[in-house]
């Protein structure tokens, strides 16, 4: 095996662990871009996610197609609950108030999934097949490849909504000074849980496709969101491009520290580069 | 008025309800259970408290011991060591247990550990790693402490003497980075030498991680014949995926934390052909009549299948029968030397020849597992099965 295969292949491992970091991150990034605080309900929406597809598919028996947006819209649907029965009701608008909530909220769904999947492990299936890409000698899953491009995709669909549409722009008004934004005439209500919807749908969307890599349990997301949350501060808190590039810099941080140097301490690597990065820029790399 | 009197009913009824519960455990034997029934072992630890539950209502039904039945007091370690530090506390110094079964993992077996020597209660953990039972300096007394799955070293001597015999003699290894993984990395590259094996590589991941390419790639750019994962959960399934991705044609071998039917399920095709030691309980029907622990491990499948069905949820795996050695043994203990601690800890220390779900136990005073490598066979992955190889 060459040089440049391995490097080929610590990369595309990298990549692996990168897009399924951006992808949470970029939950992360829509709350605060909304209601300008961290939801730490977000990495359960994740676990949702995977859990919704997998009794689509296993419990009622429905195919892929309609199983995945099926699951989506779930935790779409969960979103909203969590915004109306969950944090609404606090009718705070202190950040520290409200991020609290969404721990409490986080500890409240992963015990209702605790209570209806059980706590064993289950696998989910991919939606692009399982058989590696090869290309010049090393591998990579096409799952993978489908987490990128979607999030991509989603990324360039945020940027419309968030600058475009008439909704995107209220959400954005309402995250700079609530106040203002009644005043105008914008129903904040509404607005707060239409963010929490795509809070849940982004998140439902990273649970359907990071789940077949990952495997499925109820604290899944909880295990991935710490890299998510480290990503989406790398790549600078808010900015969508860079979620994916904080999170595609962690991963290959990773892969390729426990590649050349030892796998032991690649952890260590990622994130002593993650402070040096923060100290040169506390902002995050993309961040305003 | 009338809130406060509904208020006073209710308060008078709990009471009368607790007082019942304390006059009816007076003269139950306590035993603390404290296992991960969350975080993220709790896959291992819930069915374990299942089984505990299991074996407690056959002691009772059978007539408990020496005539007075055996309360279970159950507790959550979370996987978390602080927690499962309290909740020792609480069953020597507040709930005066008799004994103690659990906890699950490593980590938090070795956080209690010293807790249970200074409260002196004779303890049987169902953890995977060595160190609870070692001695030493570092390591601390382990008077108090049994443990009933197999020794680390146990199951590497196991499989060692399975790749010597196949002539796989250069090995790559990859290990989990937690408690439970470094353990068994030491006693590979330990023990190698006395198996004329070579480790060419040595590779660890988290056990949390979702991608192993990188540390496979090494391992086999190392030229190994065989590859010896060390892990328990999901992260042994995606070493054998990523392998199979990789394209990787070298024999996998497992840990014997991992034959349980989720290994198969969570990784799909690529576990087909991978090996790994594991209890006579996975292969329970490639057992001679002649073998002392069938029985004993048909009468356990059938409880837990049959009556009480645990088996929809968690099929039966390699740590199922660990819970049920463990209570077995100090019930037995109890039943010649009673409650006493001292007692019950010398009586457990001279446990001879019980046959068990996991094995036929000799514990010593050197040893306080009593189990060697005749309790361990070598199963294979064939056709989404696990059947003995051989």
């Amino acid at each position: 095996m060459s040089g440049f295969q391995d490097l080929l292949q610590f990369v595309f491992a990298g990549v692996t662990s990168g897009a399924i970091y951006a992808l949470i991150a970029l939950g992360f990034c829509v709350v605060h871009n909304t209601i300008g605080i961290v939801n730490f309900a977000q990495v359960d929406f994740v676990s949702l996610g995977g859990m919704f597809l997998f009794t689509g598919l296993y419990w009622s028996g429905l195919p892929m197609a309609l199983a995945l947006p099926g699951a989506v819209a779930g935790v779409t649907l969960v979103g909203i609950v969590v915004e109306r029965l969950g944090v609404r009701p606090s009718r705070s608008q202190n950040h520290l108030v409200l991020i609290f909530l969404t721990i409490g909220i986080s500890i409240i769904l992963r015990g209702i999934m605790k209570l209806v999947w059980g706590k064993n492990r289950m696998a989910v299936p991919p939606l692009a097949g399982e058989e590696p890409l090869r290309i010049a000698g090393a591998a990579i899953l096409p799952q993978a490849v489908a987490i990128l491009i979607i999030t991509a995709i989603a990324i360039g669909l945020l940027v419309i909504f968030f600058r475009g549409t008439r909704l995107g722009l209220c959400m954005r008004a309402v995250a700079s000074n609530q106040t203002a934004a009644s005043v105008v005439g914008i129903p904040v209500g509404r607005v707060k849980a239409a963010s929490f919807a795509l809070a849940g749908g982004l998140g439902g969307l990273a649970g359907v496709l990071v789940t077949p890599i990952t495997t499925l349990s109820y604290d899944v997301g909880v295990m991935l969101g710490l890299k998510g949350f480290a990503a989406a501060i790398l790549g600078g808190f808010g900015s969508f491009p860079g979620a994916v590039l904080g999170g595609v810099m962690l991963g290959l941080l990773e892969s390729l520290s426990a590649g050349y140097w030892s796998s032991a301490y690649k952890d260590v690597a990622a994130f002593v580069v993650l402070l040096l990065v923060l100290f040169v820029r506390p902002k995050g790399l993309l961040g305003k | 008025m009338k809130r406060m009197n509904r208020l006073t009913a209710v308060a008078v009824a709990l009471m009368l309800v607790f007082a019942g519960s304390s006059a009816a455990a007076e003269d139950a034997i306590k035993i603390g259970a404290f296992f991960d029934l969350s975080g993220p072992a709790a896959f291992i630890g819930t069915p374990t408290r299942l089984v505990a539950d299991m074996v407690v209502d056959k002691i009772n039904k059978a007539g408990g011991v020496n005539g007075k039945p055996i309360q279970l007091i159950i507790g959550d370690t979370e996987g978390d060591p602080a927690k499962a530090v309290n909740i020792a506390k609480k069953f020597i110094y507040k709930d005066k247990v008799a004994a103690i079964i659990g906890p699950t993992r490593t980590g938090t077996g070795m956080a209690v550990k010293k807790i249970i020597h200074s409260g002196q209660v004779p303890t049987f953990m169902t953890v995977g790693g060595d160190p609870v039972i070692m001695g030493g300096e570092k390591l601390g007394p382990f008077d108090w402490v049994f443990k009933s799955p197999q020794r680390s070293s146990v199951a590497v001597k196991r499989l060692y003497m399975y790749l010597q015999e196949k002539g796989l003699t250069k090995i790559a290894l990859l290990t989990a980075s937690d408690g439970f993984g470094k353990d068994g990395g030491r006693w590979l590259t330990k023990l190698a030498p006395e198996f004329g094996i070579e480790v060419v590589a040595q590779e660890a991941f988290g056990p949390k991680d979702t991608d192993m390419t990188a540390q496979l790639t090494n391992a086999k750019n190392a030229g190994p014949n065989a590859l010896v994962v060390w892990t328990i959960g999901p992260a042994g399934s995606i070493v054998s995926k990523n392998k199979a991705q990789l394209g990787i044609d070298l024999p996998l071998f497992q840990c014997h934390g991992l034959p349980d039917p989720k290994y198969i399920e969570l990784a799909g095709k690529a576990s087909e052909g991978d090996r790994m030691p594991a209890t006579k309980l996975m292969v329970v029907d490639a057992l001679p009549d002649t073998d002392p622990q069938k029985p004993v491990i048909e009468e356990f499948i059938r409880l837990y299948t049959d009556v009480y069905g645990y088996d929809k949820q968690f099929p039966i795996n390699t740590h199922s029968g660990y819970a049920w050695d463990a209570i077995m043994m100090v019930a037995n203990a109890m039943k010649q030397a009673g409650i006493n601690a001292d007692d019950l800890r010398a009586a457990i220390e001279q446990t001879k020849g019980y046959v068990g779900v996991s094995g036929i136990y000799n514990i010593t005073p050197e040893d306080h597992n009593g189990l060697d490598v005749d309790s361990m066979v070598i199963v294979q992955v064939k056709g989404g099965k696990f059947v003995m190889v051989e």
